[in-house]
């Protein structure tokens, strides 16, 4: 937070926020006229997996000497830019992870679970 | 309104053959009947929003295509857009992103009729309020050094691994980066804590949400008095000295309440 007043909402903090949070009525059952296209919560849980675990490896052995943090002053002044490319990077992510899932961005399998969403948040 | 002449005109028409219905009524959320929409207020399709009112209580909604679906980016902007632009003068009770009723009658008998004194109730304890979300991400290379200096494997391993080809070092790597995702999620616990301790008092409600990425160091929701909102953002700003260059702080608000609204529970 370099300015100190707040930042302005990224595609991913909304994602975070009006998918499965917010009122959820008994009449949002008539979700079902639509269809939500694209992007599930289901996507979004952070799991540790084999990919984060050789991910982090990887990163650790990418570690230069010299970056230690006493010399870390450098760095943290690009900081708003670095947030927000980060945050790309990690919907970019949940989105081919989401594509992986569904064999290819068919939409019957998403209709499906925001269905199962919405029934879940009726009970 | 305009829109409940169209609606009751789709009504009348009932009896009639039906055609599939190619316009429902989106909705946004739940303000106090008297708070005026402005003339530009647009929502999802840059569509017109209005109010449908009953009583004391009112729905912010427009009409929408239902022949395409929603959940585009636009799509999702525009519903937190419009939200959290009410937020900042109102008390708004946010709908989960997707609420569709087939006309404003709907709207009216099925959600506000329906749910008038939990609306009005739920309302009347957000006035003056907005949510404020922390989200906190660690730097990494300064997270996996603070691991690395913390724990004498992940030292060692990442000796055994140093410049070797991954096929050749597999196990090693394996190892190496579930010590690191357990201390990250140990680390997390620690400092969500420590965000939470930060603004306990300045808070009515505060809710820890789950972590979204592997890397997220806390993510914290918290209703408070808009008129708080520097003492909020001087609370957060000292927290992100401390943490600085190693977690990266933000501080997203005035939103509105989505953490803080409680569905009405439906019986059975």
């Amino acid at each position: 937070m370099t300015t100190g007043g707040p930042s302005s909402s990224s595609l991913a903090d909304v994602i975070d926020t009006i998918l499965d949070k917010g009122l959820v009525i008994d009449a949002y059952v008539r979700v079902s006229l639509v269809g939500i296209e694209l992007l599930t919560i289901d996507a979004r849980i952070v799991v540790a997996s084999v990919d984060t675990y050789l991910r982090f490896a990887e990163a650790v052995n990418r570690l230069e000497i010299g970056s230690e943090p006493k010399g870390l002053a450098d760095l943290a002044g690009g900081g708003t830019e670095d947030a927000e490319s980060k945050t790309q990077g990690a919907l970019g992510a949940a989105g081919e992870k989401l594509g992986d899932l569904l064999g290819g961005g068919q939409e019957e399998p998403q209709r499906e679970r925001v269905s199962r969403e919405s029934t879940r948040g009726d009970k | 309104m305009s829109t409940s002449k169209q609606a009751d005109a789709s009504d009348q028409a009932a009896d009639a053959p039906k055609e599939p219905r190619t316009t429902g009524v989106y909705v946004y959320g739940i303000v106090p009947t008297d708070m005026r929409t402005e003339d530009d207020a647009v929502g999802i399709d840059d569509s017109r929003v209005s109010t449908v009112r009953h009583g004391d209580i009112a729905a912010l909604v427009s009409e929408i295509s239902v022949d395409r679906p929603i959940g585009k980016p636009a799509d999702l902007q525009a519903h937190a857009h419009l939200l959290d632009g009410v937020a900042r003068v109102a008390p708004v009770l946010p709908l989960r992103f997707g609420a569709v009723l087939t006309d404003t009658d709907a709207v009216k008998d099925e959600l506000l009729t329906a749910h008038a004194d939990e609306f009005a109730a739920a309302m009347e304890q957000l006035e003056g309020k907005a949510q404020y979300v922390v989200k906190a991400r660690y730097v990494e290379h300064a997270i996996l050094w603070e691991v690395i200096g913390e724990n004498e494997r992940a030292s060692a391993l990442r000796d055994t691994i140093r410049d070797q080809p991954e096929a050749a070092t597999r196990d090693a790597r394996m190892a190496l980066g579930e010590i690191v995702a357990n201390a990250i999620v140990a680390k997390r616990e620690e400092d969500t804590a420590t965000v939470v301790e930060a603004l306990d008092s300045l808070a009515d409600s505060v809710n820890v949400r789950e972590p979204t990425h592997e890397e997220d160091a806390a993510q914290v929701a918290v209703l408070v008095e808009v008129a708080r909102q520097d003492e909020l953002e001087q609370a957060v700003g000292a927290l992100a000295e401390r943490w600085d260059g190693r977690v990266e702080m933000r501080l997203l608000g005035p939103l509105a309440a989505y953490d803080f609204v409680l569905s009405p529970t439906p019986e059975g």
